[in-house]
């Protein structure tokens, strides 16, 4: 990745991602960055903010979509965390939800530690993608509402981003707080 | 396991114990099979929403009736940790989750179990085979029930029992405490002398 200007930021991404759908689907995110900037993108009480380990998101978004099949999910993992729960790309494919999709942002850096390198920075996310869900991997550049609508899933889009000057505002919800308006939004529908 | 009849004691050698013979291998699978179905009939019984695990021997005949339920699916992962995070993702929309492991295995996982179980109080149950005991003495396993004693019932609630004799109503009172005291709970199942082996 050589020219990094003309990427988009993490928050626009992300905000990209959800409008791909006619209604807003369950996001869940990874801890840290992802996290920071959901919030920043629009805080929904269809947002899980996960505060559990690094790449955790894809795994906690796989049990809700077991158990809310109606609904979208969309799980937003950085690839620093997707690389330390890469596992679970398996065990998605292999429990093939009908409506789980990921939203990987590359920002190449641990942006919550220093934005030292991660070590997948030149790894081919949409080729590692597609090895676990084929021509459902696709590239967020590429998407549009229409042909997002005919990705089968479960589905992953790749997005690469630009690295943030800095960290996203605080998320300023106790877990408490997060778990009471998830758990509300959950059986709202 | 006492096989032969005699623990401890002063040994009367004019007085041999009969020769040891092996349980078969259909005893033992009987064996797994009653077990494993005990356990499954008593996952039944809670009305989980989800069962999520990674195989240890003595939950192989539950998981593979797991897998075959039409009552709730089954999500096989790949490791542990993983199925703290799907048991986690169904608690936090309040739906019942179960996690089956073997005790190295929540080992791997006990950063994802603070971090979501207890930091946001789910109350999903997680059945851990707590290998390494007197009556399961691979060498392999010593250690793991030791890091077991040592890292994981210091942080949460562990209930032990045979996994030869299990209640019937272990899942579903595993769920009631969970829900009462707004946590994760784990169920230790081990393998006691005296017992047939589980698996």
């Amino acid at each position: 990745m050589s020219d990094l200007s003309n990427l988009p930021s993490q928050q626009d991404a992300i905000s990209a991602a959800l409008a791909l759908y006619p209604a807003r689907p369950f996001a869940v995110s990874d801890i840290g960055s992802q996290t920071g900037w959901l919030k920043a993108a629009g805080h929904d009480a269809r947002n899980l903010y996960v505060s559990g380990p690094m790449g955790l998101a894809t795994s906690v978004a796989l049990g809700l979509a077991a158990v809310r099949p109606n609904e979208q999910v969309l799980a937003i993992a950085g690839d620093g965390a997707l690389a330390m729960n890469l596992t679970s790309l398996a065990t998605i494919a292999g429990a093939k939800p009908k409506n789980l999709s990921i939203l990987l942002v590359d920002n190449r850096i641990y942006e919550f530690t220093n934005a030292v390198p991660t070590p997948t920075r030149d790894l081919d996310w949409l080729a590692v993608g597609r090895a676990f869900f084929g021509e459902a991997c696709v590239r967020l550049s590429e998407m549009t509402a229409e042909r997002w609508t005919g990705v089968a899933r479960p589905a992953m889009i790749v997005a690469d981003v630009a690295p943030a000057p800095g960290k996203p505002p605080a998320l300023g919800l106790t877990p408490a707080m997060i778990r009471a308006e998830f758990l509300g939004a959950s059986r709202a529908r | 396991m006492q096989r032969g009849g005699r623990e401890g004691g002063v040994r009367d050698d004019k007085r041999a114990p009969p020769p040891y013979q092996a349980p078969s291998r259909e005893t033992c699978v009987a064996e797994a099979a009653s077990s494993g179905d005990r356990l499954f009939r008593s996952i039944v019984a809670a009305k989980p929403k989800l069962v999520t695990g990674v195989p240890d021997g003595m939950l192989s005949r539950t998981i593979m009736l797991c897998e075959a339920s039409p009552d709730f699916p089954y999500i096989a992962c790949a490791r542990e940790e993983e199925c703290i995070g799907v048991a986690s993702g169904a608690a936090m929309a309040g739906e019942r989750a179960i996690v089956m492991v073997q005790n190295a295995g929540l080992l791997n996982s006990l950063g994802a179990f603070a971090t979501m179980g207890l930091r946001y109080g789910l109350p999903f149950v997680v059945i851990v085979t707590n290998r390494g005991a007197l009556a399961d003495p691979n060498g392999y396993d010593i250690e793991k029930r030791e890091a077991f004693d040592a890292g994981v019932r210091p942080m949460a609630r562990v209930f032990d029992f045979d996994a030869n004799d299990l209640p019937d109503d272990l899942i579903p009172a595993a769920f009631k405490w969970a829900e009462a005291a707004r946590k994760p709970v784990i169920l230790a199942l081990e393998k006691r002398l005296g017992a047939e082996a589980a698996a």
